[in-house]
């Protein structure tokens, strides 16, 4: 073939005499492993051709170069045509190491493989095995336990990685979570991952919340009536911390269940033992596995303790002779809510009402409250109501999802859990008789939580975006003028954690956005027409507002965060007083605001 | 052209890493299967993906994992083993070294997606590709990416492909 264009270094050239053949010039992009090229060529061209423009601009030779497209290698006589090669497509490029040497890479191929196996089979193996052995010998032992831990750990984890999900589904959160479940119960490696994690562990070191959280099940609560010896367990708070104990730890887990069997095989040799047993699986062990089976999945065994002739000595946690029903098994429909309610969403985005019942992802119930704790204490508030009021999808979706609704119900039903979660809050924790308000005022709150008009209201973004921004006028207007404020202002309090109390709360209160900031006095809420609730809210607007509480002034309510402050190298007195009132004392936010990264 | 194009016939390999639960559940929840799969290739006899330690093989259906979900014929490849060995291997050098795994972006799936193309032109199917940036999207998803990068999932009871080993 004449090969005018042959060696010119210039693709146009090239492509000019290339052109003059009549071909067109594609652009056909080469790919090898390391990098990719786009190589100007005539479609007419020859695979020669192509390797010849390739080996100049890879600098390799032209006979180490393989070309596949389309899973055919292209041989140098072929046309690209042949091969339909068009503009725009991709073929793939290996330079050979060894020209031509099958021989040689065939070997250099085979010989890592042999080579690296022994060494990359125990490392590779090594990372491995330890959790691998642990998910046999717990599957072993108690086969409860397998699903125990990832459960357990799941729950441990709560719902933050459930929300990440590994799964698809981008806003519903149940199925991210489902994802993450499966995820995680599929490796056991991840598990101890996750179980280090000391969000976790600060969530299962507090008995009080879990017994809260495991009580509000619905479904717990039957089983508690018709075995007391439940609630004794549940009630008994060294068999909680036990409990969670164990959870974290899977190995006490599996010795756990070793004296247990232990303990049970003494049973039965007891006459009437046996029947002991079973009459204690019967009564005891089905209704609580159904109920676990939705919701706990793992730490059914804790709930049977104190069973009548129990395994005496230990505490809770009857051990289970019969294989466990799978807890996956048969899914039931009511799974879905229930898990649903526990987890998620609730938890890292807003919701003090975190506060839930437990579910498959929960399955003790901790996820949400108590990891929303840890969030509350968090800067992230504000950043995450901003988040939320640009996605607006994203409270859609959270709101509208079906646990929600029965996760907002559980909550009206049991302000306890509430009441707790909402004291946790810092906002909340320098004033006792907001506390105080708060709790009677609970039941009011969560009805409003379920009034749709309130949940249109969080999920309308323009509303709250005009929340947000009312209530950074109100922040400027603080530190500008800390005086002046908290008579006038109602808004603010839609940064109580989550908002969502605060939303119903405005609502209650009064139009949330629709009411123009800093002038209605306090009165107009009275939409709600509780005048205890509306002294409620002045009370929470003033101490959002940080400034002149009837009792103190702000420098001595904050006496003790400004030293904290100033001990860490705030010398700005005033800008620190000014932060912490605006932050109404917390002092993260505080220090955040002092170092300009506002999150708001 | 056909004189020595043995054809090689590649397979994809899908495991559904909810180890089934997601096979009874989300039809229930969602009307169809879905949840984190890991994948790989079948060639030439063996089974290669990409996991927190790099590129690595084993006899099909070997890892701990034990056999596929499902599989995938992806068709065949002209490709022969050496050159497909020279190809993993410089992969295994730049973009697909263990420290590179990153669970979102740059996982098994990946791999996979990349070496079926390689080998026949084809992608793997779209909804396990998908998937991280699915969840990537949301914002939550953002705001755990740190917590689950530092996540590799490598399926045991491979052999790692070195690519420094390879070269020398």
């Amino acid at each position: 073939m004449a090969e005018n264009s042959g060696t010119d270094p210039a693709v146009n050239t090239n492509a000019d005499e290339n052109a003059a053949k009549g071909g067109t010039i594609i652009m056909v992009t080469v790919k090898t492993p390391k990098d990719k090229e786009e190589i100007a060529i005539s479609e007419d061209s020859s695979v020669a051709q192509f390797k010849e423009e390739i080996s100049k601009r890879f600098k390799a030779k032209q006979d180490q170069l393989v070309l596949i497209f389309a899973g055919k290698i292209l041989k140098d006589g072929d046309t690209l045509n042949q091969h339909g090669i068009k503009d725009g497509l991709t073929v793939h490029l290996v330079i050979k190491t060894s020209p031509k040497a099958s021989g040689g890479s065939t070997s250099q191929a085979s010989a890592p493989s042999p080579g690296v196996s022994s060494s990359n089979r125990s490392t590779a193996g090594a990372g491995n095995p330890p959790p691998a052995s642990t998910a046999n010998q717990s599957q072993g032992t108690g086969p409860s336990a397998a699903p125990a831990q990832p459960g357990n750990l799941l729950s441990g984890f709560g719902d933050l990685s459930n929300l990440a999900g590994l799964g698809m589904g981008s806003s519903n959160f149940m199925e991210l979570q489902q994802q993450m479940q499966r995820q995680l119960m599929s490796n056991p490696e991840m598990l101890s991952q996750i179980m280090e994690n000391p969000l976790v562990q600060n969530m299962m070191s507090n008995p009080d919340l879990m017994r809260q959280m495991i009580m509000a099940n619905p479904q717990m609560q039957q089983l508690m009536e018709r075995n007391p010896e439940i609630s004794h367990m549940l009630n008994n708070p060294e068999l909680m911390r036990q409990t969670m104990e164990l959870a974290r730890n899977p190995a006490m887990m599996q010795e756990m269940m070793r004296n247990q069997d232990r303990a049970l095989s003494n049973l039965e040799s007891i006459p009437g033992g046996y029947n002991a047993l079973r009459r204690m699986y019967t009564d005891i062990q089905e209704p609580m596995f159904s109920a676990a089976r939705e919701q706990f999945g793992n730490n059914p065994f804790s709930a049977l303790g104190g069973s009548p002739d129990g395994s005496g000595a230990q505490p809770s946690r009857t051990e289970n002779r019969e294989p466990l029903p799978n807890p996956w098994g048969p899914s039931e429909s009511s799974t879905t809510e229930n898990r649903g309610a526990g987890s998620t969403a609730t938890t890292t985005t807003t919701t003090s009402t975190s506060g839930s019942t437990p579910s498959v992802s929960n399955p003790l119930g901790v996820g949400s409250a108590t990891v929303g704790n840890g969030i509350f204490n968090s800067p992230g508030m504000q950043s995450l109501m901003q988040q939320i009021s640009e996605n607006p999808q994203l409270m859609q979706n959270m709101l509208s999802a079906p646990y929600m609704r029965s996760m907002m119900q559980s909550l009206a039903q049991n302000p306890e859990i509430a009441s707790q979660v909402l004291m946790n809050n810092p906002l909340f924790a320098g004033n006792p008789q907001l506390q105080e308000q708060l709790r009677h005022q609970l039941p009011v709150f969560l009805q409003q939580m379920q009034n749709p008009e309130a949940l249109s209201v969080m999920t309308n973004p323009r509303a709250m975006q005009a929340l947000m921004q009312i209530q950074q006028g109100l922040q400027t207007l603080q530190t500008e003028a800390p005086g002046l404020m908290p008579k006038y202002i109602q808004m603010p309090m839609i940064l109580i954690p989550g908002g969502i109390p605060g939303a119903p709360l405005s609502t209650g209160g009064g139009l949330p956005s629709e009411t123009p900031p800093a002038s209605a006095p306090t009165s107009t809420p009275a939409a709600g027409a509780n005048p205890s609730q509306q002294q409620l809210i002045q009370q929470m607007l003033q101490m959002f507002a940080g400034g002149s509480q009837s009792t103190q002034t702000p420098e001595v309510r904050f006496q003790q965060q400004l030293e904290q402050l100033s001990a860490m190298g705030f010398i700005n007195r005033e800008a620190n007083l000014q932060a912490l009132i605006a932050t109404g004392g917390d002092i993260n936010a505080a220090i955040e605001r002092l170092l300009g990264s506002q999150p708001s | 052209m056909e004189q020595t194009s043995a054809a090689f016939s590649v397979q994809l390999y899908i495991y559904d890493l909810s180890r089934g639960m997601a096979r009874q559940l989300s039809p229930i929840m969602l009307g169809e299967e879905r949840g984190p799969r890991h994948t790989s290739i079948v060639v030439y006899g063996e089974e290669f993906f990409f996991g927190g330690v790099g590129i690595s093989s084993c006899p099909p259906g070997g890892t701990m994992l034990g056999p596929p979900d499902n599989v995938v014929e992806l068709g065949s490849t002209e490709v022969n083993e050496e050159i497909f060995m020279d190809y993993l291997s410089s992969l295994g050098e730049t973009a697909y070294r263990g420290e590179r795994y990153r669970l979102f972006e740059h996982n098994c799936n990946t791999f996979s997606n990349e070496v079926a193309q390689f080998l026949t032109g084809h992608k793997i199917p779209s909804y396990i590709t998908d998937l991280p940036s699915e969840v990537l999207s949301t914002p939550f998803g953002q705001v755990l990416r740190p917590i689950l990068d530092s996540i590799h999932i490598a399926p045991p009871g491979g052999n790692v492909i070195n690519g420094p080993q390879n070269n020398s």
